[in-house]
């Protein structure tokens, strides 16, 4: 070369500190916050055949985030001392708004579950609305764990925690599609046929919603990724390593082809008025989001520091 | 009294790289195998003969405004009144955030205790009067500990006689470890960069 050669003959770098535990955790806040919207938005519009929706979102919320801690206590080098983070908490640390929100949450989910299902509609449409900040915080917060862990430059954008949250309605709708899909298949018999038919205008209408909620993902990731490229060079190599690198097959052809442009076509395409082809496209949307929340915490943490 | 603030400054001219600083902190701190609080990165430039070594002893940067200690959720991690960064180990729950979030990879999971550690400046030998270990140990004298707020102490001299760097000032977190001489292209972490664009390639997507 005519600058002649630069190498690196030593160096350390030390294991990567977040595992996939954290994107884990990051995937089920995330169906769980876009099943709470789901169900809140039924529980409004008050409407008789959106009820079934919204009591099976009304469950799923709170049970999926019963489930997403587990990932986090898991995590930890020191499991038994999860309770250091009520005790000694620490106010600049997105972690303990976490731990406080990931309290206050599933509480606040179960309460409305109960108003839900036992059919007490000002007092859910009252904790609805007052949920519905608590949702969107704590799925919100993960994306700014993420985005104020500054020497990451992959994580360190602005857009973090609003692709966060847009991706976790997308894999949260997906989710309530596939739920609702098996229930209108298996254990809708004893409806009538006028009733069936609007159920499954139901499903495709939120599989459209999902769809459109998509292109917004999309768009804020096509953003993030210019402004990385054109960013300082560190924010330049995430950039490179997740189009063309090492994470180029999970990131461009799962959660980009895969996860997002096959299952636009699936719902909006010619077999929009497909069950299946619903069913298959949310499938796809969820694997699409795991394999997003792969790329942003492993991708993330790949490019070396030192 | 003002506080005390410890600093450290690194004079690259002086460093022979023999590792004596990497093998010091190991034993001083108990470092486990596969982790290390200090160490040593070489970079070679150039072809045989026109070729050389450059060294840059690496350690925690014990930050004015550390990201790790303000990430910390648990406050494990505090900021002493010496500006020592340290690792309180009863209470630190081995989230990894603070790795996460440091720029400069120094922290490690203590395989042993699975906690984090760091380098501390050795603050059981600066309570004590004395320097850090790898201080102590450098063969050439290269590396000068003391407090920087004292403005008669060695270090404050040659801070004040010496064009000094320290590892991504753009990070906002005001590194306390000053190197002398450091060359840049052993302080970049990114190697694609160093090349200096001699083979224009496709991916060059830069606008």
């Amino acid at each position: 070369m005519e600058h002649g050669d630069i190498n690196v003959v030593y160096s350390v770098e030390h294991q990567l500190p977040l595992v996939m535990y954290i994107g884990q955790y990051f995937f089920f806040t995330g169906l769980s916050a876009g099943s709470f919207v789901i169900s809140v938005i039924a529980t409004l519009l008050g409407r008789k055949e959106f009820k079934p929706i919204g009591k099976i979102t009304a469950v799923l919320a709170p049970a999926l985030l019963i489930i997403a801690p587990i990932n986090l206590i898991a995590d930890l080098e020191q499991p038994l001392r999860f309770w250091h983070l009520f005790l000694y908490y620490n106010w600049t640390s997105p972690i303990t708004y976490g731990s406080f929100l990931l309290t206050a949450y599933p509480v606040m989910g179960i309460i409305y579950a109960v108003m839900v299902y036992t059919n007490r509609q000002t007092p859910a449409k009252i904790l609805g609305i007052l949920g519905i900040p608590l949702a969107v915080s704590v799925h919100g917060y993960t994306g700014f764990i993420l985005a104020l862990a500054k020497a990451r430059s992959l994580w360190n954008t602005a857009a973090m925690p609003t692709i966060f949250l847009v991706s976790a309605m997308v894999s949260g709708i997906g989710l309530v599609v596939i739920i609702a899909a098996i229930r209108w298949k298996w254990f809708d018999k004893d409806a009538t046929e006028e009733q069936r038919a609007g159920d499954k205008k139901l499903i495709l209408q939120l599989a459209q919603f999902m769809a459109y909620t998509l292109m917004l993902d999309l768009f804020l990731i096509f953003s993030d990724i210019l402004v990385l490229l054109t960013a300082h060079s560190d924010a330049y190599e995430a950039g490179l390593l997740i189009l063309t690198g090492n994470f180029a097959p999970l990131f461009v052809g799962v959660e980009l082809i895969l996860g997002a442009l096959i299952p636009m076509i699936l719902v909006l395409g010619p077999t929009r008025k497909s069950m299946t082809a619903v069913v298959v496209a949310s499938i796809l949307v969820n694997i699409g989001v795991y394999a997003m929340r792969y790329v942003m915490v492993i991708g993330g943490q790949t490019v070396p520091l030192s | 009294m003002a506080h005390k603030r410890y600093a450290m400054v690194i004079d690259i001219r002086r460093c022979i790289g023999c590792h004596a600083c990497s093998v010091a902190c190991k034993a001083e701190m108990a470092v486990p195998l596969e982790v290390n609080a200090t160490w040593l990165k070489i970079v070679e430039k150039g072809v045989y003969p026109d070729a050389r070594r450059f060294f840059l002893p690496r350690t925690c940067n014990n930050c004015e405004d550390a990201i790790c200690a303000r990430n910390c959720p648990t406050k494990a991690t505090y900021k002493r009144d010496d500006g020592i960064v340290a690792v309180d180990q009863h209470r630190c729950i081995g989230c990894k955030y603070c790795i996460a979030s440091c720029p400069y990879d120094v922290r490690y999971i203590n395989p042993l205790k699975n906690i984090v550690q760091k380098c501390y400046f050795c603050s059981h030998r600066v309570d004590a009067g004395l320097v850090p270990a790898c201080v102590e140990t450098c063969p050439t004298r290269a590396i000068v500990f003391g407090d920087r707020n004292d403005p008669r102490s060695e270090i404050s001299q040659v801070l004040a006689a010496n064009a000094t760097n320290v590892l991504k000032a753009e990070m906002q977190t005001g590194p306390q470890v000053f190197y002398i001489s450091a060359d840049e292209s052993t302080m970049s972490n990114v190697e694609e960069e160093i090349n200096y664009y001699t083979e224009p390639t496709l991916i060059k997507l830069r606008f």
